[in-house]
């Protein structure tokens, strides 16, 4: 019996997912739970397991492609089940179709032809031409006789669009606002300016590579110039002694060691700023128009660099750990975090984010703030300087923090505060509150 | 007995009850409160099932009237029609017909709760029915419907001055029967009672006929009730209306300014259909209403969360909203799939089917011509009369045509409006073909079976292009 592999749902609010890799292939051998593919959402990214054990007999949705969720995506059946098709495969480029900006020429890049095509750019959304196997795209995309009419007289490439009606069927409004938003002016000339305005698609001939971004490369993007467009965003550094913090740390390192976890500096960080967002709980609320949420529970998110990019999963219920439980919080969702293992809750409904850019010796960062949250901790690297104490120069472990945070909400006065706090809870960091 | 439901649904009209059903099969427990003692409400008891049943006893007597044209010899006397047996199939037809829904409540196991419902705080109604039991709700779908309403000059007694609750039941036919209102419920009226046998009188505030359909139907009609004999006065305003003890007087004033006074047995007001929220408490529970209607969202909540209303009480405050049984229960369905947790799309009201069941029937969807030209559309029309068929000409019926209403840019079809036979039925094909976006082009290349009426259908869109085949 074949089993039908489906687009999972990782979460509530998660409606569609995008295929990024198949890590298997039609034909192979898999075993139940074995990683089959991986997914990405606008939540997460994650490795989907194998429902069943079996043979990979066909692959539906190719990658890159976004289906909805409980889509079958492939079929896992008996080797002698294999489909002849493996749509997996990106198709060739389509004779005549790549015009002069479609694929960079093989000879000018440093790769051999077929990586050349693979990342096959899209004109835009727009058809090449009327050539056969454009046709056969928006075939596929379902929508109606309006639709196609209007795509021909618009030279619009369906499969582009997105299709709010029944089935992801494209209307007749999605595809006119598709036009209106995508195509200002559809002369031939208006194609290399859509999608980022100023920047224009080098010309044939040009020493570069071009590669299409990833679906969590664009949520960042969108995100991040989002969240510059918000929040009026400020930023106050402080420097911060961490000597009583390395003297706790030295002292009980291996008492944590026997408990399977490493007493970082990061556990110490967020249980200070813990405590600072319980005594400023402005700096853990968000803005709604004309009105503040307050939000009761302190979620911690902490961003990890991934290879591909950037996630923050959260610590749920933070100001009820202690440091044990922050250190091991910590370091169990940074490594889940780095092999696809999070789960889409858990990055979610964050209050307040730290990141650390000392990690990779940075002395500060100015961060952006994670929307909708009103600030987030920077931390810079955490070394040893030289600092004055009593009219003499002392050797300190030190490091700069920094607060970006929303002056919609926060004010200079509170931000600074808040940072003094944090400042407080390090330096003087009660051993006592392990 | 349990007093704690899901989903409580007030009113067990088309739509009302239709939600319940659908709420049930999507695993809800499901109670209805109706204050009548049978199931249905006005689509089945007072409306659209009463009226269609006379339409259909007049349509039985016009085709045995004409039975001399067709060769059918009948051995003597005039073809009359007996109210009392009229009556009695029309009853039978809608007893049957309230008590299926109520068979359908009993196999999807919805509690029927008779009485009159009052919101009585979140998520409880009060039930008054000698007296007073409370349910509760998680959530409320309001289903109150519509009763008919008159207009501020006349006084509506229900004897000489009725409305179409009354004009169902009359005993007698009228001998003569005055009509105020021309749409759906008026000339369907002066249909029926022009065939019985009344002088019928219809009186429209508009310069036109059935004024939400397109103009041109408007036009058709008017030149085929003139032929009937019926009397016509357009752009006529009713200045009052006087009850005698044989009949009523009607005073109006048509356009040319001058009085003009009308006697008849009855006088019947269509001018339009009410919100039926009385002892409903809504107000009072907090739910925003405008001009008595209860203001819903596109997926029918009302401002009070888990309180739903479809149907006739409801304005979506864009526009008059279609009080017809289909949107209603098309509401209920997709209120209680929403309320199931289903996802759900808002209705197009642009895609709503009218259905006018005078002689000649009218089918209508989408826009008129003068609706797409003020939406901006340029605009291009094709027409097919049905005389012109061979099925027309078998079956008699030379009145009427198809028109089609479409945007010559992209070929959309836009309306599509026919008057004439079948129409209610033919209309079908258009509402499936505005709501998938057909393009003219799709109808004509769409192969109409020969000989039907439905080929009006596809000539209309050959016309639409340019030149019909068979004119």
């Amino acid at each position: 019996m074949p089993t039908p592999v489906l687009m999972p749902q990782m979460g509530e609010s998660i409606a569609e997912g995008t295929i990024v890799r198949w890590i298997k292939k039609v034909g192979d051998a898999v075993d139940r739970d074995e990683p089959l593919f991986e997914i990405s959402t606008d939540k997460v990214d994650a490795e989907i397991p194998a429902p069943a054990a079996g043979v990979l007999t066909e692959i539906k949705v190719k990658e890159g492609e976004t289906v909805a969720v409980n889509s079958v995506v492939a079929t896992i059946g008996t080797s002698s089940e294999v489909s002849e098709q493996e749509p997996e495969a990106p198709p060739a480029p389509p004779p005549g179709a790549p015009s002069g900006d479609a694929v960079v020429p093989a000879d000018v890049v440093d790769q051999p032809q077929e990586k050349a095509a693979t990342p096959q750019r899209k004109t835009n959304g727009r058809a090449a031409n009327a050539s056969k196997p454009v046709e056969d795209d928006s075939r596929k995309q379902r929508s109606s006789p309006l639709v196609r009419r209007i795509a021909r007289d618009n030279d619009v490439d369906i499969s582009q669009i997105h299709g709010s009606g029944l089935g992801g069927r494209v209307t007749k409004n999605d595809i006119l606002g598709y036009i209106e938003t995508g195509i200002r002016d559809p002369g031939p000339g208006a194609r290399e300016n859509l999608e980022s305005p100023g920047s224009r698609t080098p010309d044939p001939g040009s020493r570069v590579e071009i590669k299409p971004l990833s679906v969590m490369r664009k949520k960042i993007a969108e995100h991040m110039v989002m969240s510059r467009r918000t929040s009026a965003h400020v930023h106050s550094v402080f420097h911060v002694n961490f000597s009583t913090v390395e003297r706790i740390r030295q002292q009980r390192k291996a008492e944590f060691e026997q408990s399977g976890v490493k007493l970082t500096y990061m556990a110490f960080i967020a249980k200070a700023a813990v405590s600072a967002l319980r005594k400023f709980p402005i700096v853990n609320a968000s803005l709604d128009g004309d009105s503040v949420i307050y939000k009761k529970d302190i979620n911690l998110g902490i961003a990890v660099a991934l290879e591909s990019g950037l996630i923050v999963p959260v610590i749920k219920h933070a100001d009820e750990k202690n440091l044990l439980g922050l250190s091991r919080a910590i370091a169990d969702i940074a490594n889940r975090a780095r092999s696809k293992q999070l789960k889409p809750e858990e990055v979610h409904d964050g209050t307040f984010t730290i990141t650390n850019p000392g990690q990779f010796g940075s002395q500060f960062g100015m961060p952006i703030i994670n929307q909708p949250q009103v600030a987030i901790l920077g931390i810079g690297t955490i070394e040893k300087r030289p600092i004055v104490i009593d009219d003499a120069i002392a050797i300190r472990t030190m490091a700069y923090l920094t607060l970006g945070y929303d002056h919609r909400l926060v004010d200079g006065a509170t931000g600074d505060q808040f940072m003094a706090e944090i400042k407080e809870q390090i330096e003087h960091f009660d051993a006592e509150r392990l | 007995m349990s007093k704690s439901f899901d989903v409580v649904v007030i009113g067990a009209g088309t739509g009302g009850y239709v939600a319940a059903i659908r709420a049930s099969q999507l695993g809800k427990t499901v109670a209805v409160v109706e204050r009548q003692s049978a199931l249905g409400g006005t689509c089945l008891i007072w409306g659209c099932i009463p009226t269609k049943a006379l339409l259909e006893h007049a349509h039985a007597l016009k085709v045995i009237q004409q039975a001399s044209e067709w060769g059918v010899t009948i051995p003597s006397g005039t073809p009359a029609i007996n109210m009392t047996q009229v009556h009695a199939r029309k009853d039978k037809i809608v007893d049957g017909l309230t008590k299926g829904i109520a068979f359908l409540f009993k196999k999807n196991k919805i509690t029927w709760i008779k009485g009159t419902a009052r919101l009585a705080g979140p998520g409880k109604v009060e039930v008054f029915e000698g007296d007073t039991q409370t349910l509760e709700a998680k959530e409320i779908v309001i289903a109150t419907g519509s009763s008919p309403r008159s207009v501020a000059a006349v006084t509506i007694d229900h004897r000489r001055i009725i409305t179409s609750d009354e004009a169902i039941h009359l005993k007698e036919v009228p001998k003569s029967l005055v009509i105020m209102g021309s749409g759906a419920v008026g000339v369907e009226f002066a249909s029926i009672y022009r065939r019985f046998g009344s002088e019928v009188t219809i009186i429209e505030l508009v310069n036109r006929l059935v004024p939400v359909e397109d103009e041109a139907v408007s036009t058709e009609l008017e030149k085929s009730f003139k032929k009937q004999g019926i009397t016509v006065l357009t752009g006529t305003k009713v200045a009052k209306a006087t009850s005698t003890p044989s009949g009523v007087t009607v005073e109006a004033h048509p356009p040319d300014g001058k009085t003009q006074t009308i006697s008849a047995d009855v006088l019947l007001v269509a001018t339009g259909r009410g919100p039926v929220t009385t002892g409903l408490g809504a107000e009072e529970a907090g739910i925003k209403m405008e001009r008595g209607y209860i203001k819903v969202d596109e997926l029918y909540r009302t401002s009070v969360p888990g309180v739903s209303a479809i149907g006739d009480v409801i304005t979506l405050g864009t526009g008059v909203h279609p009080q017809l049984a289909h949107v209603s229960s098309m509401e209920g369905i997709i209120t209680a799939e929403r309320i199931a947790g289903k996802a759900v799309q808002p209705i197009n009201y642009d895609h709503v089917p009218g259905c006018t069941y005078c002689d000649p029937e009218i089918g209508s969807v989408g826009l008129t011509e003068a609706r797409a030209s003020e939406r901006g559309y340029d605009v291009r029309i094709g027409t097919f009369p049905f005389g012109v068929l061979g099925r027309g000409r078998m079956a008699g019926e030379l009145e009427g045509f198809v028109k089609i209403v479409a945007d010559r840019k992209y070929d959309e079809v836009l309306g599509v409006h026919m008057i004439g036979p079948r129409s209610t039925e033919l209309v079908a094909e258009a509402v499936l073909a505005l709501r998938l976006e057909c393009t003219v082009e799709e109808l004509i290349k769409t192969i109409h079976a020969h000989p039907t009426f439905s080929e009006a259908v596809g000539e209309a869109a050959h016309a639409a292009h340019g030149a019909a085949i068979h004119m």
